[in-house]
């Protein structure tokens, strides 16, 4: 457990020092992460000890993310002039966004599990 | 006595006990996305904070701790990532141009929307990250000049809307494959998601994990160069 938040806390400053000496527009823990799965692709020792902390980490989201997400209703007299813009964007966004991947999916896997070259697959 | 609520200790206690609370009213509730741990776990808190008189900016900073680890959080996203990279080398084309296709598409209608309605740009900001999973949408709000609790609450109530709306969209569509369930579910509704994914099956789940690793990563890496752009475009 502490050697996996060692390794995850050592990327994520590892992407701080990155960012500093580069200037790059990104988030430090995304620039962590992927230096993370480089090291993981490329075999580095030790790196599967990640495993127990990421995975409590990960699943215990909720807990570490709600405490921001309280703000929404306890600063609402904030948001409140821009309810109606919020919850299209929010409810509406999703469901669309939700239709037209699965739909653009649906056509691509269609598309590559028939690319063999067989029956009535054709090749555009 | 009540300078006590003016501790971290407070803070902490409350957001572990209402969490602890959500969890166990999930179980009970069969996981209902209704009764998603994000949602159950915020009526405590905003329940008690007004009746005992701490602010919000105070609480916080009382669970500033907490919040920090969303860093590492995302750091290990790399994990779950990396260990399902390769259970899906056959597909990764078309996954990697839905991915780009998609996480533009999810973005650009959450702003286009707000946009259209006349919100304003920290609002329109904030929901840019919002189909992507917490933590980075945390980061990535702070770059698009968001508001960090509203970009949280907007990216729990997608995740809540594509968990409640996937069984009758996949029907609608008539969507059987469980890589095209998870994969969806996964980039449009994250983590929340991707445990809506895992109801489906196994392969539903880690076509959503990797779904999931890949938006936050593409969003977050384009968004900062683009968002200077968006923003003018809005003026």
């Amino acid at each position: 457990m502490i050697d996996g938040l060692l390794i995850l806390l050592l990327f994520q400053f590892l992407g701080e020092v990155l960012i500093h000496l580069t200037g790059l527009p990104l988030p430090a823990p995304v620039v962590g992460m992927i230096l993370l799965l480089f090291a993981l692709m490329l075999g580095a020792p030790g790196m599967d000890k990640v495993s127990e902390a990421a995975g409590a980490l990960i699943r215990h989201i909720t807990l570490l993310i709600f405490p921001l997400g309280v703000g929404i209703v306890l600063q609402w007299h904030r948001y409140q002039d821009n309810a109606l813009a919020l919850a299209v964007s929010v409810v509406f966004g999703t469901l669309i966004a939700l239709v037209l991947v699965t739909l653009l999916l649906k056509v691509l896997l269609r598309r590559s599990s028939h690319g063999g070259g067989g029956g009535d697959s054709h090749h555009g | 006595m009540a300078e006590l609520l003016h501790t971290p200790l407070f803070g902490l206690l409350l957001t572990l006990a209402s969490y602890r609370f959500a969890q166990w009213a999930y179980a009970k509730s069969n996981s209902l996305a209704l009764f998603h741990p994000f949602i159950v776990a915020a009526i405590p808190v905003i329940i008690v904070l007004p009746l005992v008189g701490v602010p919000y900016e105070e609480y916080r900073d009382q669970t500033a701790l907490i919040s920090f680890l969303l860093g590492p959080a995302t750091v290990a996203l790399a994990w779950p990532l990396y260990r399902q990279l390769h259970t899906v080398r056959s597909v990764w084309r078309p996954l990697l141009i839905t991915v780009v296709i998609g996480a533009a598409l999810a973005s650009g209608l959450a702003v286009g929307l707000a946009w259209w309605l006349g919100a304003p740009e920290t609002v329109v900001g904030s929901l840019a990250p919002k189909s992507i999973t917490t933590p980075i949408a945390i980061e990535v709000a702070r770059v698009t000049n968001g508001d960090v609790s509203l970009a949280a609450g907007a990216v729990a109530i997608t995740g809540i809307v594509g968990a409640l709306a996937a069984g009758p969209v996949f029907r609608l569509l008539r969507v059987e494959d469980d890589r095209i369930r998870g994969f969806a579910l996964g980039l449009v509704a994250h983590a929340i998601g991707t445990a809506r994914a895992f109801e489906f099956s196994e392969k539903a789940g880690a076509f959503g994990g990797l779904a999931l690793g890949l938006t936050g990563l593409l969003t977050a890496l384009a968004l900062p160069w683009i968002w200077p752009w968006v923003s003018s475009l809005m003026g």
